[in-house]
């Protein structure tokens, strides 16, 4: 009798398990590794919340032609982590398609494992290098927000239309920060406009007078901000404040962030910061709708985080689609995502890669915001 | 001449912020020969807390909840003392622990967000430099604590059986002094005075997550150049750091800026023999 009953739940098990076995099969697994802790956390985290959310919507409303698991690591803000992340997710989890790492660092750290394990990296970031055409790992890496350069693009030409001559820079000293600085002054040569004076501070400088002080001194028309860091941003403004430093101040996305417009006082009023997309504030449709699925989630809507890490999802999302049945490796992810251009995303501007392309998001999604009674209008 | 003369009142202001940071451990060091790194975190606390409660009453709280985190690290090193630990780097090695503990703890709670808050909006005029109210009042703090604690060491009974603890604990221990609650005071000190720091902080240039670290860094620096023992030497020590960091601002470019406090510091060490004040007397 034992016997009997160990045999018939013996093949029972191996049934369901064999079926269980038979549906994952058919399921995309995708990874996610971003910046979850660590500096960077500010953006990893809503972009993480951002693909949890719109991933139960895409579920539950059945827009997948095929399972999609995602696996999520938490990169640290860090390249050796990022590397080891990416590496885990490729070897043990079988992942045919990264959304991530968070930084442009981490990213350039993991290009070459990309390469050689042949899966694609859709990075959220804007660092320039990574869609660097002389890069060995160009063909696996891929940009899923607008690139730094665009960014710095969008603020001069503003700055241009008030007819400023001469620009101080602020950077923040870092990677990002040195690159802001080399662009502004490229780009604002060509409007005509003249970087007469760059300071910088590290990301805890205590105190930042004798930056605005001097940035004052220089006499500039127009202040640009390359900074990242929400104190660091905010000691800065309050800094030109208190030394009498007025000329307008632009600062660049790292900035358009509910924890900084939250924080400052109204003596920063005015400022005004580059944005992908107005998600907490000044949402288009499809920013709406995404921000409705955060709250719904019981997240509150930090900045441009959600819609980056939303458009990841949604580019992985249509590159499954449009395999229809056929077989899902890394290579296949990464020539069709080289094809799609114009596919459903929340963030605004029209999404678009090609083979001499890796940059899918351009000027159309920014926006100028200002700093306005510790919210982030929309500049019209 | 005006110039330099702006950079360097600049740099005075900033600079009783180290000074405040450097006189926890000036204390702790005369009193139980070990350094506590977790002042930083101690800033941070209470500033991420006096962001979350407004007022008046945020402050209080704010500085309880570091002195509440100080007395933790207090009754670590209560703990590593009984268990028979002698060698003073481990307390300093604990502390750097819990220092680490503090910053994510408020990295979990309270986010990525900015920790500032908005202080006076009028500013005064010094000679045509324009002076903000907190700077000043940062200033007289700094200045107000260290004529305070120089009271307390050398002109108190407390102060006598503090400097005692340190200079010969066993020889303490004899004469009736309670060696270890002394040191566990002063740590408690050492929390109020980060507590303090962090909350001046909170109303100038204001901090995040990631400042605990280089907070204590920097009241390390301070306390070092002129010399840990006295409370004096660490709040000028502060200044002079806040002064050369602010003529690195105004003169220098780049990545030097960031350097030149730390160059500072190790090339006033290495020039006098000032430097020698922080061997102590230790064997």
């Amino acid at each position: 009798m034992r016997r009997l009953v160990s045999l018939v739940l013996s093949a029972a098990a191996a049934a369901v398990v064999s079926s269980g076995a038979a549906l994952s099969a058919d399921a995309v697994k995708i990874g996610v590794v971003l910046s979850l802790s660590g500096p960077a956390a500010v953006f990893g985290i809503p972009e993480r919340d951002a693909i949890q959310v719109v991933m139960e919507k895409l579920k539950a409303d059945g827009k997948l032609k095929r399972p999609i698991e995602l696996v999520i690591y938490d990169d640290k803000t860090n390249p050796t982590e990022a590397t080891r992340m990416v590496t885990q997710a490729i070897s043990n989890d079988k992942v045919v398609a990264i959304i991530g790492p968070g930084t442009g660092g981490n990213i350039l750290a993991a290009g070459p494992l990309a390469l050689r394990m042949q899966v694609p990296l859709l990075g959220p970031a804007g660092t320039m290098a990574i869609t660097d055409r002389k890069n060995e790992f160009y063909p696996w890496v891929f940009r899923v927000a607008p690139s730094d350069r665009v960014d710095v693009k969008v603020i001069l030409e503003d700055m241009a239309k008030s007819k400023a001559k001469k620009i101080g820079v602020f950077f923040q000293e870092d990677a990002y920060g040195k690159t802001g600085v080399d662009f502004a002054k490229e780009i604002g040569a060509t409007l005509g406009m003249e970087v007469v004076e760059t300071v910088s501070a590290p990301y805890a400088a205590t105190d930042l007078t004798a930056q605005a002080t001097r940035l004052r001194n220089a006499g500039v028309e127009a202040v640009f901000l390359q900074v990242s860091i929400s104190s660091l941003g905010a000691s800065f403004v309050k800094a030109a404040n208190q030394v009498g430093l007025t000329a307008p101040a632009y600062a660049n996305a790292g900035l358009a962030q509910r924890s900084f417009a939250e924080s400052v006082g109204s003596e920063v009023d005015g400022l005004r910061v580059l944005s992908i997309g107005n998600l907490p504030y000044d949402p288009s449709e499809g920013e709406a709708e995404l921000a409705r699925l955060l709250k719904q989630a019981g997240k509150v809507p930090q900045g441009w985080g959600e819609l980056v890490g939303s458009n990841g999802l949604m580019t992985v999302v249509a590159a499954v689609n449009a395999q229809g049945d056929k077989e899902i490796t890394g290579v296949t992810m990464r020539d069709t995502i080289e094809g799609l251009c114009g596919y459903p995303a929340y963030a605004r501007g029209k999404p678009c890669f090609s083979k001499d392309s890796h940059d899918g998001w351009a000027e159309d999604s920014l926006v100028i915001t200002e700093l306005r009674n510790k919210e982030l209008k929309t500049r019209r | 001449m005006y110039v330099l003369t702006e950079y360097i009142v600049r740099g005075i202001q900033a600079g009783s912020i180290y000074g405040l940071l450097a006189l926890p451990m000036s204390l702790l060091f005369a009193t139980a020969g070990t350094i506590d790194f977790a002042v930083g975190a101690y800033a941070l606390l209470a500033a991420a807390v006096a962001t979350i409660i407004a007022g008046p009453l945020g402050i209080a709280v704010a500085i309880a909840a570091a002195v509440t985190a100080a007395a933790g690290m207090g009754v670590i090193f209560l703990v590593l003392t009984r268990i028979g630990t002698k060698d003073h780097i481990v307390f300093a090695l604990a502390s750097f622990g819990l220092a680490v503990a503090i910053a994510s703890f408020i990295l979990w709670q309270f986010g990525t967000q900015a920790f500032v808050r908005a202080s006076f909006s009028q500013f005064w005029s010094l000679g045509g430099i324009r002076i903000s109210p907190q700077g000043v009042i940062n200033l007289g703090l700094g200045a107000l604590v260290t004529l305070l604690l120089y009271l307390l060491l050398y002109w108190t009974d407390l102060g006598r059986m503090m400097r005692a603890a340190a200079a010969n604990p066993s020889g303490a221990e004899l004469a009736g002094i309670p060696v270890a609650r002394i040191q566990f005071g002063t740590y408690l000190a050492g929390g109020l005075l980060g507590g303090l720091a962090g909350i001046m902080i909170l109303y100038s240039a204001g901090l995040d997550f990631t400042a605990s670290l280089s907070l204590t860094l920097g009241g390390f620096g301070a306390a070092i150049i002129f010399g840990i023992t006295s409370p004096l030497r660490c709040l000028l020590g502060g200044i002079a750091m806040g002064v050369a960091e602010a003529l690195a601002a105004g003169y220098t470019s780049g990545m030097v800026t960031a350097m030149v406090p730390f160059l500072f510091v190790l090339i006033v060490l290495s020039a006098s023999n000032l430097g020698g004040a922080m061997a102590g007397d230790r064997p």
